[in-house]
């Protein structure tokens, strides 16, 4: 009600509101939840747990800011959850019962498998000019039977000792897995605001016509932003085998949903052209932090579900709302 | 692309994929319908991806090797829960006319229909690995013999292992399968079983979906929550993994006590972190239901619940 009575108010009110809406919106939420489960749920504020939720949010957000590029550029990559397991079994094999010699190799693999997929989303998407939707969700199947093919279903472990260790290490207090993911958001903040591909990434998104005919190979963009995020989950590959010390051709099932989640709750548009790294941080945060908080208080695994759920709808539903106003204000000014 | 049609199409594909997933397919050496002296029969299972169910074809193909009276035709469904996909493998095999199907159901009720539907078109059905629901079998009006493991029965010894191990009074926790499967109820029933019988006080039981990352994320929070936890009852061997890296990371002292005895286990087994998992013989669960489909076909009568044998892995026999 009052936001309806606000957005037919003035022009300059309605662009506070908007930009609350985003980012900052967001933020606010992370920060009301946080409180929230401060009062209600015990041990929620402990250094432990904080350590706890970053160890726990670290994979969806390497995945997530991955997912940010394809987004912005008006894709989706529903492959990930899927393409995650085949890297993880691909490079584990090459590592398993090895020193600590063989994880330079097995990295580089599991990056180059990554990346690879999405070279092949990418590419298919444009040159054939079809929805990455369908793609990716070929993919996903593609992808899930490579992995289960190359392992016969069998679970990998006896990982490098060295790979486990630093699963569990400790940079200044953080955990060293959640600092991989830090210190990519960081990089794709600056690829992002701070370069002429990211500006060019943004206006892809908004106007593809746009920017070719200013002189850019829009489809090159489209799919360096698809490797992109295939690479992403060549790391995120090696950081799940590095917490978990196994791989198996069944992980990551679902992950993707999960990353679409955090990208769109942190404020980006489906549609392309719209959203933030630092958005896509915020929505992984505070998805990580309604899991923990929730299994804290104890609530029931149904229950857990349909919040979670509800949150993603209201996330949703506060995007499309902040859309319309923007509409409208470029209509009125 | 127009956003809304974008998340019209994530939900129309999220109702799809199910119905997509109609399987995966391993004919034997012949997929040929019409019997040519040997009969055929369809091994039915549930995802192929999951090792456990890989096992058990590999068992039943290398049994029918070795009768070499029997012709086999297996397919399995391309994850655990796929209903839709699991009723339309049944369906083919009724379209095939092949002498008996041996079915581990991805759902206990909602397969009873397809069985009702095999058994009225003169086809033998056997059931393993999921029992099917007694009530739904008695609506439909048909009988299908389970051969298999009780998985209560199992999960209560794992689990008693643990209150050996611990004693009196242990405070426990439990990490349940995907909530609505059969075998996942049945494990916890059988572990609330171990917690009774062993005096264990039970503090908290959750969900990990049979998953390893979700075991170690909803583990490390119940360890959080409840720090005084001295053991765990896992519901299957990759959830146990998950909670293992939990206790490692923690430096906690916990047991944990498991379910299927899959290989990557066996190093927790010596070192002592695991107290117990359960071997039910999966791989030879299907060889076993192929044996009393033949028994059926040759006019013999089976009904009921034929047990097959169940052992407690331990420390001293994990070998």
């Amino acid at each position: 009600m009052i936001s309806i009575s606000v957005a037919r108010g003035n022009p300059r009110t309605s662009r506070a509101v908007s930009q609350v809406l985003g980012e900052a919106g967001i933020g606010v939420a992370l920060v009301a939840l946080a409180l929230f489960f401060l009062a209600f749920a015990p041990h929620f504020g402990t250094a432990q747990n904080v350590r706890d939720i970053l160890t726990q949010i670290t994979l969806n957000t390497i995945l997530a800011v991955g997912m940010t590029f394809v987004i912005l550029v008006g894709g989706i990559d529903l492959s990930v959850g899927s393409v995650i397991a085949l890297c993880a079994v691909v490079a584990g094999t090459a590592m398993k019962g090895g020193g600590s010699a063989s994880i330079p190799a097995a990295v580089l693999l599991s990056l180059l498998i990554g990346a690879a997929t999405g070279l092949v989303n990418g590419f298919v998407t444009e040159r054939w000019r079809v929805p990455s939707f369908i793609v990716t969700l070929g993919m996903l199947y593609v992808a899930r039977g490579a992995a289960e093919q190359y392992t016969g279903a069998a679970t990998i472990y006896s990982l490098p000792a060295a790979l486990t260790g630093f699963g569990t290490t400790t940079l200044v207090g953080l955990p060293a897995v959640f600092a991989v993911a830090l210190l990519m958001a960081a990089v794709a903040w600056f690829v992002l605001s701070r370069t002429v591909f990211g500006r060019l990434v943004y206006a892809t998104g908004n106007n593809e016509e746009a920017v070719r005919l200013s002189g850019h190979r829009t489809g090159v963009i489209k799919v360096v932003c698809f490797v992109i995020g295939g690479a992403c989950v060549g790391v995120a590959a090696i950081i799940y085998m590095a917490r978990l010390g196994v791989a198996s051709p069944i992980l990551g099932q679902g992950y993707e949903l999960n990353a679409i989640a955090a990208v769109v709750i942190g404020g980006a548009s489906l549609s392309g052209g719209r959203g933030s790294v630092i958005g896509t941080l915020l929505g992984a945060c505070l998805l990580g932090v309604l899991t923990n908080g929730l299994l804290l208080m104890g609530v029931s695994d149904f229950q857990r579900t349909i919040v979670t759920g509800a949150v993603i709808i209201v996330a949703v539903v506060l995007d499309a709302y902040r859309k319309r106003l923007s509409i409208r204000l470029s209509a009125t000014s | 692309m127009n956003r809304r049609v974008t998340l019209a199409a994530i939900v129309t594909v999220a109702a799809v994929i199910p119905l997509a997933a109609c399987g995966q397919e391993n004919t034997g050496n012949a997929a040929s319908t019409k019997p040519t002296g040997k009969p055929t029969v369809c091994l039915v299972m549930k995802s192929l991806a999951n090792e456990y169910f890989q096992q058990m074809q590999k068992g039943a193909v290398d049994h029918v090797a070795q009768l070499g009276n029997v012709t086999l035709d297996s397919s399995g469904t391309q994850n655990e829960t796929d209903v839709d996909g699991q009723v339309a493998l049944v369906e083919k095999c009724i379209t095939k006319q092949v002498q008996a199907i041996v079915l581990a159901p991805a759902d206990s009720k909602a397969l009873v229909q397809s069985v009702a539907k095999a058994v009225k078109a003169g086809l033998k059905v056997v059931n393993i690995d999921v029992k099917l629901d007694d009530a739904a079998l008695k609506q439909a009006g048909v009988d299908a013999p389970f051969v298999g493991p009780d998985n209560r029965e199992g999960a209560k010894l794992s689990g008693l292992e643990l209150a050996k191990a611990l004693g009196k009074g242990a405070k426990v926790a439990i990490l349940e399968g995907n909530p609505g499967a059969d075998n996942a109820l049945q494990r916890k029933n059988g572990f609330n079983d171990a917690v009774a019988q062993g005096g264990l006080q039970l503090l908290d039981s959750k969900t990990g979906h049979w998953e390893t990352d979700e075991a170690h994320t909803v583990f490390g929070n119940m360890l959080t929550a409840h720090p005084d936890i001295q053991g765990v009852l896992a519901s299957n061997d990759s959830m146990a993994l998950g909670i293992i890296k939990v206790i490692e990371e923690r430096k906690a002292n916990i047991k944990v006590a498991s379910f299927d005895n899959i290989t990557a286990v066996k190093q927790y087994l010596q070192s002592g972190v695991m107290v117990s998992t359960l071997d039910q013989y999966g791989s030879q669960q299907a060889a076993n239901g192929i044996d009393y489909a033949l028994k059926m076909i040759n006019g013999e009568q089976v009904t009921g619940w034929q047990k097959t044998p169940v052992k407690v892995i331990t420390k001293d026999n994990v070998g």
